[in-house]
């Protein structure tokens, strides 16, 4: 009962009260003996069930009170033992015993768990806690900074005997909410917004330095920014801003992509240009050689006989050109400078078929450039009423 | 024999309760006071079991450890250019003196936490009125709370505690300036989402603008090097043509001539107007009698 009680000597903080044990025990003892149904009015009339009793009760005690020194350290504990307030072992996990109060007592701290202290919000971050999360920045503007502290505890004396630490989790907080708004000050608002990592590294060696200054014995496993935001006031406008920033990409990838379509364009452009050219150029001189090369072979017939050959091409190109084209023959001589031709008559006929407008052709045949001129019909045609 | 063991339970319960009364654990974490009729007889800070002389003398234990004062709500603390500071701090403080806080505060420890509290706003009143928002935020925030230590600290020592450290919390603007910190966090990204959208139709421009130039002078040195190509096929061709028919240049301009007729005239659209006194008609009304 009281003595297995496990407030009993272990996790007392502070010397137990003496006389609130006294007072316990004595308790104890008389409702003991009441029980044995031998009530003790006076001492002088005990008889030996007394005796047994009290030999067996003494015996009792001390069983109990060497007991009461068992405890168990957990897997991710370790025992602290004091004796007489005096730190005198650290106990590693497993059943243990210490010797029993009032010599010895012992505290188990966690030093593996990793523990956890939220800033500017609790457990979500739906459940803002804007005293703490609101910041000045370097530049002096505002902004909202929610973040969590991981740590453990490293050296469970520290911890224990150093600081009076109670909830260590508000010790932490307050450590990490002053690391981080000393860290947000010196820092302006584009990068706590925006490199909030770095931010979080700088705060995290600052709130290391801090509990070590202050012997507390944690050891800060890392800091992470959960979130980070301006002021609801101006989020707009921060919206707005980040906005912009996407305008301005897409703007500069419009550009980029109008540049990726002409330049290549062009390119091909070019290559077709050259392509030509030098289509152009192998085709002319193989025009060229073709012909030279008949030229030659008709010259060489040519000089063997220079004038029927002559006559024979005249009379053939004649011919050839007669026999396609439509024909007029006038015979100036026997008319006036007023001769009446019908051409665009002629041409609507010729025309027919192409849609193309005819060409009315002015020939010199052969040698007599003096004979037709359609120059001066067209003139003649042109100045009648 | 049962009276025998009787007395010896007295006796052991009296020692007991007598050993309560003189001796006492003094903590790791604890100074011990030893008061004798409410005077001091002595301090025990190390750990340990230690005897008093019961009933006369009785022991006041003080806790070693470090301690945080918090304060309560924040401060409004006015810096040197008149505006209004929201400050928050703590304050890591321990007992150094055991005796002189025992005197001085009866060991309270909420009585020394009021004392202190009264020196950390005078300290941060002090600080601040002779700071600007930019050195308490952010230039000299290390000094403010260091030298607010070690004020502090030098006061504290007369009700025998010592200041481990001062750390500055919140130091926010008070409400009213806030919102003209927010006008002014509205305008510096209005002027930022505008430069940001003006340099973004400029790159645009510029990125355009460059590729109409590549274009243009992409198709012009194609153009330069397509005409050089022709003019050396032209040039090679004429040389050809030259080579050719220079053998017999008068033929050529006849037989040239007459491709070109041939070429010229050669649908039912082209219509020719002839005088047949041409040479071609030379036999057309004159069959002529045999050589010219």
């Amino acid at each position: 009962m009281a003595w297995n009680d496990p407030d009993w000597g272990k996790k007392s903080n502070g010397p137990p009260d003496l006389d609130e044990i006294w007072r316990k025990f004595n308790d104890k003892l008389n409702r003991m003996f009441g029980g044995k149904g031998t009530p003790p009015p006076s001492l002088g009339g005990a008889d030996k069930p007394a005796f047994n009793g009290g030999v067996l009760l003494v015996g009792l005690i001390v069983v109990i009170w060497l007991g009461s020194g068992f405890y168990i350290v957990n897997a991710r504990e370790r025992g602290v033992v004091l004796r007489f307030g005096k730190f005198a072992e650290l106990t590693m996990p497993g059943p243990r015993w210490h010797m029993p109060f009032p010599i010895e007592s012992v505290e188990n701290v966690d030093v593996e768990g990793n523990r956890i202290t939220e800033i500017g919000y609790r457990q979500s971050v739906q459940n803002k806690q804007p005293h703490e999360a609101t910041m000045l920045t370097g530049d002096k503007s505002i902004v909202n900074v929610s973040f969590a502290v991981q740590y453990r505890v490293a050296d469970p004396q520290k911890f224990l005997f150093k600081n009076y630490i109670g909830d260590d989790q508000a010790f932490v907080r307050q450590v990490a909410e002053s690391a981080m708004r000393e860290v947000v000050g010196k820092t302006n608002v584009d990068t706590v917004l925006y490199e909030s990592t770095q931010v979080a590294d700088k705060a995290g060696k600052l709130i290391q330095q801090m509990l070590d200054r202050y012997e507390s014995g944690i050891i800060l496993q890392n800091v992470t920014i959960s979130q980070v935001q301006p002021p609801e006031q101006v989020q707009a406008a921060f919206d707005d801003a980040n906005r912009a920033d996407q305008d301005r990409k897409r703007q500069q990838s419009e550009g980029e992509a109008y540049a990726n379509n002409v330049i290549p364009k062009a390119k091909g452009t070019a290559a077709r240009l050259l392509q030509e050219a030098e289509g152009h150029k192998q085709s002319v001189i193989a025009r060229a050689e073709g012909d030279a090369a008949r030229f030659r072979q008709i010259v060489a017939e040519y000089n063997k006989a220079p004038g029927v050959t002559r006559d024979r091409l005249y009379l053939d190109a004649m011919q050839q050109i007669f026999s396609n084209t439509t024909k007029l023959l006038v015979d100036q001589k026997g008319g006036n400078n007023l001769l009446y031709l019908p051409l665009d008559k002629l041409m609507q006929q010729s025309a027919a078929e192409a849609a193309a407008p005819a060409r009315p052709a002015v020939t010199e045949p052969a040698r007599s450039p003096d004979q037709v001129q359609m120059r001066d019909l067209l003139r003649n045609r042109e100045g009648r009423p | 024999m049962s009276r025998n063991l009787a007395t010896g339970l007295v006796v052991a319960l009296v020692a007991l309760v007598v050993m309560s009364f003189t001796f006492f654990t003094v903590d790791q974490r604890e100074d011990a006071i030893v008061l004798q009729l409410g005077e001091i007889v002595s301090v025990k800070t190390r750990p340990g079991l230690k005897a008093k002389i019961p009933l006369i003398q009785n022991v006041v234990f003080v806790d070693r450890r470090v301690r945080t004062l918090d304060t309560p709500d924040s401060d409004l603390i006015i810096t040197s250019e008149k505006i209004n500071m929201l400050v928050d701090s703590f304050v890591k403080w321990r007992v150094a003196d055991a005796k002189q806080y025992y005197v001085s505060v009866r060991a309270d420890e909420k009585a020394a936490e009021a004392r202190l509290l009264q020196l950390v706003r005078d300290g941060l009143r002090a600080e601040f009125n002779k700071r600007t928002v930019d050195d308490v935020v952010s230039g000299q925030r290390e000094q403010v709370m260091e030298s607010l230590r070690k004020n502090i600290d030098r006061e504290a020592r007369a009700i025998g505690v010592e200041i481990v450290d001062v750390r500055l919390k919140r130091v926010d603007y008070s409400e009213k300036v806030a919102d003209s910190v927010f006008e002014q966090m509205r305008q510096e990204r209005v002027r930022v989402a505008n430069e940001r959208r003006a340099t973004g139709a400029a790159d645009k421009e510029k990125i355009q603008a460059d590729a109409d130039k590549q274009q243009e002078i992409i198709i012009a040195e194609a153009y330069r090097d397509a005409q050089r190509t022709k003019g050396e096929g032209d040039a090679k061709a004429a040389a050809i043509y030259a080579q050719a028919y220079s053998t017999n240049p008068e033929f050529y301009a006849f037989y040239r001539s007459l491709d070109a007729y041939k070429e010229s005239f050669k649908t039912r659209q082209d219509v020719l107007v002839l005088d047949p006194n041409s040479e071609f008609f030379k036999y057309f009304k004159n069959p002529g009698r045999g050589g010219k």
